[in-house]
């Protein structure tokens, strides 16, 4: 007697655990890889459903797994669309978005690419050779330049521009030359002396 | 004495059909393959008695065809190496994702395909931080060569600490390390963070802070 309670109070709670999975209580994953997902802001839905907002991985590489929360079942049709993109990202698309699901599915590939910004800044007085870096990425500025520009940074991204190498009787001094890119960069100055 | 006959006859035979197969139209192979990354001059590469240059390409890393002038007989065993490397890439050999193919026996495969990659060498940059007592410092190399918050000593020294950054930097390549964040209260500044990279690792990038100004 006891035992056939037992039982039934653990097929109620099993139903409970299994709807509260949700959708469609099926028993596969529908996933894939992302990359380029630096930041939270990431929103994907299946056949127009509830939303999965995708934390960015981990890694902080912004590459990674995905899964939906909810499972689907053997033949569903499944459709990943993009529903919203993190503030740092000019646009996401997905490879393999639809299909039936024959078994888990894991190809799911979502790219997003990072937007990235103009660095540039002022010269004055140059009136010889300079060279300015921004760690790897290196710019010359020959006597009379006014301006420079540097390659496009990603969006969030760090820049630290300095001098590598001062023009012969000069000594020339950077400044705003280092923050965290949020837009274009324009106010870098540098200006020479004598 | 039937099968005594036979046996002699079976050798004979045998002996004609194999010279029928060959002379001088043996199979042969040639020893070729592909490197990835040179970017300087001086890597030379040996096999079987035979030594080749390899001049880099025009385009700094670009795939090179390379091939021995010899060509090797089946059963030939070759063993590719680098007899030296190209200058400031002392890091040469089969790719991480590729099955090594550089040491093998001519004729297992129907054609010798090697594939090789050289990558220039790279070091760590660094140095000391001293009077860090602030949260939240943070210092980067440029846009793409790695950032890094540097953690307040626990417990507090006035002795140097040494640090590194998260990346390493090729020769050749130059660095700017600087901060985008200067850690609470307190105004940091970096001494020797920019300069090109040469052979050994950087350690003089050194950071002091002081109390920020009030």
């Amino acid at each position: 007697m006891k035992s056939s309670y037992l039982r039934a109070g653990a097929a109620l709670a099993c139903a409970v655990a299994l709807s509260a999975c949700g959708g469609s209580d099926g028993q596969l994953y529908l996933g894939g890889q992302i990359s380029g997902v630096t930041k939270a802001g990431l929103v994907l839905t299946n056949n127009g459903g509830s939303d999965y907002a995708v934390p960015p991985p981990p890694t902080g590489t912004g590459a990674g797994e995905f899964y939906f929360p909810n499972l689907i079942s053997t033949d569903d049709r499944y459709n990943v669309e993009v529903k919203a993109t993190p503030d740092n990202v000019s646009k996401c698309t997905i490879e393999n978005p639809s299909g039936r699901a024959a078994y888990h599915v894991y190809t799911v590939y979502v790219t997003c690419l990072l937007k990235t910004h103009p660095l540039s800044g002022s010269v004055g007085n140059l009136k010889g050779t300079l060279e300015l870096v921004n760690g790897s990425d290196r710019v010359v500025l020959e006597a009379g330049a006014t301006s420079f520009n540097f390659k496009e940074v990603a969006q969030d991204s760090p820049y630290t521009i300095s001098v590598l190498r001062q023009p012969a009787d000069q000594t020339c001094a950077v400044a705003n030359g280092s923050g965290v890119v949020g837009g274009p960069v324009s106010n870098v100055s540098v200006t020479c002396t004598p | 004495m039937k099968s005594s006959l036979i046996r002699p006859a079976l050798a004979l035979a045998l002996a004609a059909g194999l010279a029928g197969c060959g002379g001088s139209d043996k199979a042969e192979f040639t020893v070729k393959g592909t490197i990835a990354g040179i970017v300087y001059p001086g890597a030379v590469l040996t096999t079987n008695g035979m030594e080749i240059a390899i001049a880099p390409p025009a385009t700094p890393g670009a795939l090179v065809n390379f091939e021995f002038p010899n060509k090797l007989e089946y059963g030939d065993v070759y063993n590719v190496q680098f007899k030296s490397f190209p200058e400031h890439q002392r890091n040469c050999g089969t790719p991480t994702n590729v099955i090594p193919n550089f040491n093998d026996t001519a004729g297992r495969l129907a054609e010798i395909n090697i594939t090789l990659q050289c990558s220039v060498n790279e070091y760590v940059i660094g140095g000391t931080i001293t009077g860090l007592t602030g949260s939240g410092l943070q210092i980067a190399n440029g846009s793409t060569g790695g950032q890094g918050e540097i953690a307040v000593p626990n417990p507090p020294t006035t002795t140097p600490i040494p640090y590194s950054l998260p990346a390493r930097v090729p020769y050749g390549t130059s660095y700017s390390v600087a901060i985008i964040k200067q850690p609470a209260g307190q105004v940091c500044t970096v001494a020797n963070g920019t300069d090109v990279m040469r052979e050994a690792d950087v350690t003089n990038i050194n950071i002091t802070c002081v109390a920020a100004p009030s």
